[in-house]
């Protein structure tokens, strides 16, 4: 076991390649939990996160090749499969909330996975953008054979980004502060109420509408809870 | 968002445990842990105090807060005063459930503390259904939130937020002009 711990803190300090150098694998996990509840909880697909989930996969395949050459029933590796095992829920349930958006807003998706600039960041993981395009290219083979070809030749096409609901931005979330933010103008609910602006201060929460704070949430001054 | 996973969250929080085995320091991804000698506390996360004392190899100390006086101090004062007071732990819920369930022979006066806090819970709660339904009936746009812990937040999101949401669709589409065509599912 002994030579385990030596291997496992290795794995601690060798896996960070590129722009993830400066981050410990704690801090790794904790930004895989940030952005999945972000995830949870925003109406839109954010952009992905690829970098992070490449990286804690690393960690999980090479701290489970370590394990497997423990013994069962080893007291220390017990612990160790059952924090693998938490991570995995993490890490699993976030590409689901994920995979659920793109199979909700698909064709909203595509078009702004396609109208995005060179520089920009991309929306969806190469894996995903075939996803899309695959679930897409299905759903509307399907709806050929069962229904459109049936219908007179004026109704035979389907338009999906006017039938498909686009995700609502308006809708509320909740939210934790941490970066300090003031004059964030929120928008009245009725026409006898005026705009205000707030101020949102470290570690205080809130409950605001999506659209208002969508860019804090992209650039990580908002926590979405 | 499901309640198991705010208790999975909880989890993470860091509990005092007394084991009786040794073991080196276990180098964990999300962090070190230990070393464990019997008969010294030492810090983990509540998943793996849970875990070890279902496997009879520790005792749990309960958290400080964890106390009748303190936590008859804290009913009182969320009692007297109208605005969310500060807990004890952002899971003081999860947490309490958590250790009563499983280690209630190491916390003293567990049936107090449970109703304690299950009394400090129903408090928040029904404060939280006042606000909820301030928020809808002055049409608010913004709500500052502090205090608040993520169950409590949770028992009210999903109701709240599609309530605030369809009352939304309603007042958009009675504006004539403002995307009436779409929102048409297939």
């Amino acid at each position: 076991v002994s030579v385990m711990s030596d291997v496992l803190s290795e794995a601690s300090e060798g896996s960070g390649d590129d722009s993830q150098e400066l981050m410990t694998p704690a801090e790794l996990i904790e930004k895989l939990e940030e952005a999945w509840l972000n995830e949870k909880f925003s109406p839109e697909l954010l952009e992905n996160k690829s970098e992070i989930v490449e990286c804690v996969m690393e960690q999980l395949t090479h701290m489970e090749e370590n394990l497997q050459r423990v013994k069962k029933g080893d007291l220390k590796a017990s612990i160790h499969r059952m924090e693998i095992d938490r991570i995995r829920y993490v890490l699993s349930s976030y590409l689901r909330s994920r995979l659920q958006k793109i199979e909700k807003y698909f064709p909203h998706v595509l078009k702004k996975e396609k109208s995005r600039a060179d520089g920009d960041p991309s929306y969806l993981s190469p894996e995903e953008f075939a996803f899309a395009k695959e679930y897409m290219a299905n759903t509307e083979t399907y709806l050929k054979n069962v229904a459109l070809r049936h219908m007179p030749p004026n109704l035979q096409t389907v338009d999906f980004a006017k039938c498909v609901p686009e995700p609502s931005l308006d809708s509320f979330v909740f939210l934790r502060v941490k970066v300090q933010q003031e004059n964030i103008l929120v928008e009245p609910e009725t026409d006898d109420q005026s705009e205000y602006a707030v101020d949102l201060e470290v570690g205080s929460q809130h409950l605001m509408r999506y659209r208002t704070i969508a860019p804090l949430v992209s650039n990580g001054a908002v926590q979405l809870i | 968002m499901d309640p198991s996973e705010v208790e999975f969250l909880a989890e993470k929080e860091m509990v005092t445990i007394i084991p009786n085995f040794s073991l080196d320091k276990v180098y964990l991804i999300g962090g070190d842990l230990g070393p464990f000698n019997p008969g010294l506390p030492v810090d983990v996360p509540v998943w793996l105090a849970i875990n070890l004392k279902q496997r009879q190899k520790c005792r749990i100390v309960p958290p400080d807060w964890m106390d009748v006086e303190k936590l008859e101090e804290i009913r009182e004062q969320e009692r007297k005063v109208g605005m969310f007071t500060p807990m004890p732990s952002p899971y003081y819920m999860e947490l309490t459930k958590l250790l009563l369930n499983h280690a209630s022979d190491n916390i003293p006066k567990a049936d107090e503390i449970r109703t304690l806090v299950k009394d400090t819970w129903d408090t928040r709660i029904a404060k939280l259904r006042l606000s909820a339904d301030s928020f809808v009936s002055q049409q608010e746009a913004h709500a500052k939130l502090d205090n608040l812990t993520l169950m409590e937040i949770n028992t009210i999101r999903q109701l709240f937020l599609e309530s605030l949401n369809h009352m939304y669709k309603l007042r958009t589409n009675m504006q004539p002009g403002k995307d009436s065509a779409k929102s048409q599912d297939f």
